[in-house]
């Protein structure tokens, strides 16, 4: 039971992350379905300092450079999602999955290259990167807690006060409803989606690193996230692109993703189903709830129209 | 400051789109404290003009000068600065927000890093209670009604201390009774001293309400005028660049029989929980035009949609030509003799980016005449197209393979009104149909509609702008709130009348039932 | 007559200019990819940078007749997903489902051909219907429940990976994997009648599963050409595809034509893994295959550089899969051969708004030909 609290505390920060990310690009109009890239944009730059600076570096200051190094990727990762949707007024849905296959393959190159020269070019071909993941886990009572609870759960607050206690969230929000009206008041529509898609980006590689390295302490590369980063953007929806939903939706499906990853070590396997049918849950409970809740989908109503600032 | 008489003036502005001129050296002088009409078609020009001062374009050459002083206006912000608010005509509301949040975006008042409301939801109250503007600042827009969300935008310029007002066609929502509150509210603005500019294209709104009034035409500047020194007959001229006849030329009708029999029809609301259309019944009868009136949103559009199938009715019997069509599909409908000239040609009367030949085919593309084994004649198509075009005049670059989305307006409604009226239908509903649309086109509309009927074929023609209602009806129908609350006769009724049955602040005792 | 067939003519100039624009713009597409990848190359190791990119260019030629051959038993596949998503586009939907589709089309290919012992021809029908119900999944959720149909499929790609591995894995319907290699059978040894016939490709090109499939998939895209452009079938799709409301005001069924143009775009898809697994290019692995299959989402950059086309979709696909072929030449020494996908995703990124490039030039065009026609007495038909 506690394996499971684990597990489902683990995933349930990740996919608040990357949902409240998805939200506020959302929000400011713009559709993120780059989430899944940008996940593993961000993980593979946390990573990567991890391995370069492991030992020779304090480690709290290996922490500290480690989350801002995969949060400030996912944000650069993001701004190429910002120029084809915001500045070229592009197909918000073919230029995020561009930049999820991008993600993936570049990923790959990068660590395979990585781990050619570090092998002094034998031609090493592995994706896989190993690191120690023990500075960011801590144990309290009977749980092992994860740094990273302690970041979202700030951030999930943060994330409130910004969208609806400050005119920026104000701003943002009139710019994923009405773009037109944002405008008429002397709101600049780009700079505001282009904030909108940064802080998704900036969640999302801070999440996709939170995904990665707390549950083990080899990736490889090659699977990306597993879908995470879509999975997240079921749990937007069902969080009806509100903080405290999301936070709750998050909790939700952590529990279901949980299953597959305690499946043989619990009493879940006396019912001998494999770890292929845990893993598809989480995937198949989110298309029954969104089955049921998109007929009254509270969605910004100017997500994915690209603003054109001659069209009237 | 107050070196000029004018406080705001447009001096010879041009501005050029590719390959058209939408304002061609036109000058405007607005005058402090005064109600300044800008009259014009629709395409004329005007709310180019506008947007120009509101900073949302830049003209091609021409200037700007507020109080004598030369001004640049590049984007809202600098018209802002410089006092001038604007009304849209479709209105700049986010409808998830409040009142106030609305009013307030853009210009936040803050304390630190947070929003503090209380100071603006002060200055909100008494300036509403100052100028009579109603509303609860902690609505929701989605909430208002319209002639609410109306006084919003008003106070949203009222908050900035804007001076110059501009109103784009700010009746066209309105009813009769909403826009005699509107027209004392632009009185008592410009009697404290601000200025307004109002754009329409109704000319009685105009002589009630307006000190001088300015006149565009193809862009072209026309001339000013003071309002007391002018008629309607004089203005309407000057708009259209000859005289108007504002009587559509027509025999009086002759009845035979129904073909269109509507009994207690209910259909559900998409927009809130009550229904849209309630219990409505009433027939159509060969020979005559029937025509819906009412202000826009009292379920005149889930009435059609219902009528001809796009949506599903909850209760009620439609029977066509003594047929039951309750439950029949549009294309059985479209089949049995039924045609549609929807309300908004863009949104379902075409597929703009197919060629007016496929458009012209949109609802015949599979009959035997355009297919054979489920393969299109293109042949057929093009011969069909061309023979529409030449005989409804439809005028396009290309002919029968030019893309629909590169036509005029008036043009594509051209094409749907041939397509419509050559299904040799036994009723012709239409909805809207000369919106947007100019004078020389509308009256080419209306004549199609008399000659329909002539033929002894049945029209339903759904309308909310008032002189088409009187002028091109042989019987009006008053909808509002879903119920048909009046049957009058546009030859006895007065506009005032028909005001008060479209405001529901009238109706008949007996219910229109079975009549 | 004399002036119908000026304005045909007139027409027939535009058409051809838009489409060599379309050509331009998505050769314009292609160089930029390459040079993102030769940059790349570059900063990986810049001493062999020259002979990897002249790798990547040769493609297939780097290695004839064998490589040729591999880039044709590589296309088959790649045109049907490339005509999956190109099909669903036209009826307005994205297709990113095809991977998902693929997998299914997978699975029936191999059940049929493994369990059931089938002929290749049921074998490549089977993996069609198991590809179509997977794609029908998408449509029924955006057509009757209003869930957008990119979220559903990308939820139904890991539902169906995931089904596929374990049914492989487990043996659920029947053995057909092989303990030894840790895939699924080899079609050659264990199905030798289930293999799509090569009619002498394989010792042309001295390869092993150079088929007749590549036949098959340029003969589907020109069925597919032909419903799309010729049929009323195809007419009803795009009228949904261009404006849904004015489809269902035109008394078609708006709803069944999403759920059909997703089950066909399904069924393209599951073609597709027919022909690459029934032609013996490769097995299954389920214990590895914990990625999509490529082979689905490259049927994007397909779809996106033939602009929907289903004639341009072949010669795509052949691109396409000629730098796939180029990457695996890379000498892994010093380059890595994902770098051919790294290419691919800048090339779809770059397709995402190069459309709307051409779009403007387009526009420009025709407004100054019209301005042009306006002088003459015959040019008032543009009276905007």
């Amino acid at each position: 039971m506690f394996l499971l609290l684990k597990y489902t505390l683990l995933y349930a920060v990740v996919l608040m992350l990357v949902a409240l990310g998805g939200m506020f690009s959302e929000r400011s109009g713009v559709i993120n379905i780059a989430l899944e890239g940008i996940m593993a944009i961000g993980g593979l730059a946390g990573i990567l300092v991890l391995v370069l600076f492991q030992g020779t570096l304090p480690a709290a200051a290996v922490i500290l450079i480690s989350i801002l190094a995969s949060a400030v990727a996912g944000m650069l990762y993001s701004l190429l999602l910002g120029f084809s949707a915001i500045t070229l007024k592009a197909d918000q849905t073919i230029g995020g999955t561009a930049l999820n296959m991008l993600a993936t393959a570049a990923a790959v190159v990068i660590v395979k290259a990585y781990n050619n020269s570090a092998t002094g070019g034998n031609g090493s071909a592995s994706s896989k990167l190993t690191y120690s993941n023990k500075e960011f886990i801590f144990t309290a009572g009977p749980l092992t807690y994860n740094i990273f609870l302690i970041i979202g759960i700030v951030l999930l607050i943060a994330a409130y006060v910004f969208l609806y206690k400050t005119k920026y969230g104000l701003r943002l929000r009139s710019c994923g409803e009405h773009p037109q009206a944002a405008d008429s008041v002397g709101i600049n529509v780009y700079q505001w989606r282009y904030t909108g898609v940064m802080i998704s980006g900036f969640l999302g590689g801070l999440g996709g690193f939170a995904y990665i390295v707390p549950s083990v302490s080899t990736w490889n590369f090659e699977v990306g996230v597993t879908g995470f980063g879509f999975l997240a953007l079921a749990v937007m929806i069902f969080g009806q692109w509100k903080p405290f939903r999301i936070a709750a939706a998050a909790v939700f499906f952590a529990v279901f993703k949980s299953l597959a990853n305690i499946a043989d070590a619990t009493f879940l396997t006396n019912l001998h189903l494999s770890k292929n049918i845990y893993d598809m849950m989480p995937f198949i409970a989110s298309m029954v709830i969104l089955a049921f809740t998109s007929k009254n989908s509270q969605a910004p109503k100017a997500e994915g129209i690209p603003y054109d600032k001659g069209a009237r | 400051m107050a070196n000029s008489e004018y406080i705001i003036e447009m001096l010879n502005i041009t501005k050029e789109f590719p390959g058209i001129k939408a304002n061609d050296n036109v000058t405007l002088q607005l005058r402090k404290g005064e109600i300044h009409a800008l009259l014009g078609e629709n395409g004329a020009g005007k709310s180019t003009l506008m947007s120009i001062l509101f900073g949302l374009y830049q003209p091609t050459s021409g200037i700007i000068k507020k109080n004598g002083q030369e001004v640049k206006i590049n984007n809202p912000n600098d018209a802002n600065a410089l006092n001038i608010g604007m009304v849209h005509q479709h209105f700049k509301l986010v409808e998830c927000f409040t009142v106030l949040d609305n009013i307030i975006l853009g210009i936040e008042p803050t304390k630190g890093l947070f929003l503090s409301k209380k100071g603006a939801r002060e200055k909100v109250v008494a300036l509403s209670d100052k100028y009579g503007l109603k509303v609860n600042p902690d609505a929701l827009i989605s909430d208002i009604t319209v002639g609410m969300q109306q006084r919003t935008e008003i106070l949203k310029m009222l908050y900035r201390d804007n001076e110059i007002l501009i109103f784009d066609e700010p009746t066209a929502v309105l009813t009769p009774q909403e826009i005699e509150e509107l027209i004392r509210i632009m009185k008592n603005l410009a009697k404290e001293g601000k200025s307004i500019l109002f754009i329409t294209h109704k000319l009685n709104e105009i002589m009630e309400v307006a000190d001088r009034c300015t006149i565009l035409r193809k862009g072209k500047y026309i001339g000013t005028v003071d309002i007391r020194d002018t008629t309607k007959e004089a203005l309407s001229k000057m708009m259209v660049g000859r005289n108007v006849n504002f009587k559509v030329d027509k025999k009086p009708a002759k009845p035979t029989e129904t073909v269109l029999q509507i009994e207690h029809m209910t259909v559900p609301s998409k927009l809130h929980k009550n229904n849209a259309v309630r219990d409505v019944s009433f027939q159509v009868r060969r020979g005559e035009i029937v025509c819906i009136a009412g202000i826009d949103g009292n379920g005149q559009t889930e009435f059609v949609h219902a009528l001809t199938g796009l949506e599903k009715m909850t209760s009620g019997k439609i029977l066509f030509n003594g047929q039951d069509i309750s439950k029949a599909s549009i294309r059985e409908r479209s089949k049995s003799g039924m045609s549609h000239i929807p309300e908004d040609r863009h949104k379902h009367g075409l597929v703009l980016d197919y060629t007016l030949e496929q458009n012209m085919v949109l609802q015949r593309y599979w009959q035997p005449e355009f297919q054979q084994a489920g393969f299109i004649k293109q042949g057929a198509v093009r011969e069909y197209a061309q023979g529409l075009i030449a005989q409804y005049d439809v005028r396009s670059g290309q002919g029968p393979i030019t893309i629909a989305r590169s036509m005029s307006g008036g043009n594509q409604q051209k094409a749907i009104i041939a397509r419509e009226i050559d299904k040799n239908p036994d009723l012709l509903v239409a909805v809207q149909p000369t919106r947007g649309l100019d004078v020389g086109a509308i009256e080419y509309i209306h004549s199609q509609l008399v000659a329909q009927r002539d033929k002894g074929k049945a029209v339903l023609l759904v309308s909310l702008e008032l002189d088409e209602v009187m002028n091109v009806s042989d019987r009006i129908l008053v909808m509002y709130e879903g119920e048909i609350v009046g049957e009058l006769d546009p030859k006895t009724v007065s506009v005032e009348e028909l005001g008060l049955y479209m405001a529901g602040a009238k109706r008949d005792n007996r219910s229109a039932e079975g009549k | 007559m004399s002036v119908g067939n000026a304005t045909k003519n007139k027409n027939k100039k535009i058409d051809l200019s838009s489409g060599l624009l379309s050509v331009a713009a998505s050769l314009i597409c292609i160089l930029i990819g390459l040079l993102v990848g030769f940059i790349i190359l570059c900063c990986i190791n810049g001493e062999y940078a020259a002979d990897g990119f002249s790798r990547i260019i040769k493609g297939g030629f780097y290695l004839m007749p064998k490589g040729v051959g591999t880039v044709l038993s590589q296309t088959a596949p790649l045109i049907m997903t490339g005509l999956s998503v190109a099909f669903a586009f036209k009826t307005g939907l994205f297709n990113i489902g095809a991977a998902g589709q693929y997998t299914l089309g997978a699975l029936g290919a191999l059940y049929f051909a493994l369990v059931l012992q089938m002929p290749w021809y049921v074998c490549l029908i089977a993996a069609m219907i198991f590809g179509a119900v997977w794609g029908a999944i998408p449509g029924i959720f955006k057509a009757y429940f209003n869930v957008n149909e990119v979220i559903t499929a990308i939820m139904f790609n890991w539902i169906g990976l995931y089904a596929v591995n374990e049914i492989i894995y487990k043996g659920v319907i029947g053995n057909m994997y092989d303990l030894k290699t840790t895939k699924t059978y080899t079609l050659r040894a264990a199905a030798p009648q289930a293999v799509i016939p090569d009619m002498g490709l394989n010792a042309i090109f001295n390869t092993k599963s150079t088929t007749i499939a590549i036949f098959i998939a340029i003969v589907i895209a020109v069925l597919v050409y032909i419903v799309i452009n010729k049929t009323t079938f195809g007419y009803e799709l795009k009228a949904c595809g261009h404006n849904k409301d004015a489809a269902r005001y035109a008394g078609i069924n708006e709803k069944k034509n999403i759920v059909l143009s997703m089950t066909i775009a399904g069924a393209l898809s599951g073609i597709g893994a027919g022909l690459y697994y029934l032609s013996g290019v490769a097995e299954w692995n389920p214990q590895v295959s914990t990625a999509l299959p490529a082979m689905g989402f490259n049927g994007i950059p397909v779809a996106l550089l033939a602009l929907s086309n289903p004639i341009g979709v072949i010669f795509a696909a052949l691109f396409v899969s000629h730098i796939t072929v180029g990457g695996g030449y890379l000498p892994t020494k010093y380059f890595q051969p994902e770098i051919a996908d790294v290419i691919i995703s800048v090339i779809i990124y770059l397709c995402a708004f190069v459309s709307l490039f051409k779009g403007v030039v387009l526009e420009t065009i025709t407004k100054r030909r019209k301005k042009k026609t306006q002088g003459t007495p015959d040019g008032k038909g543009a009276d905007e």
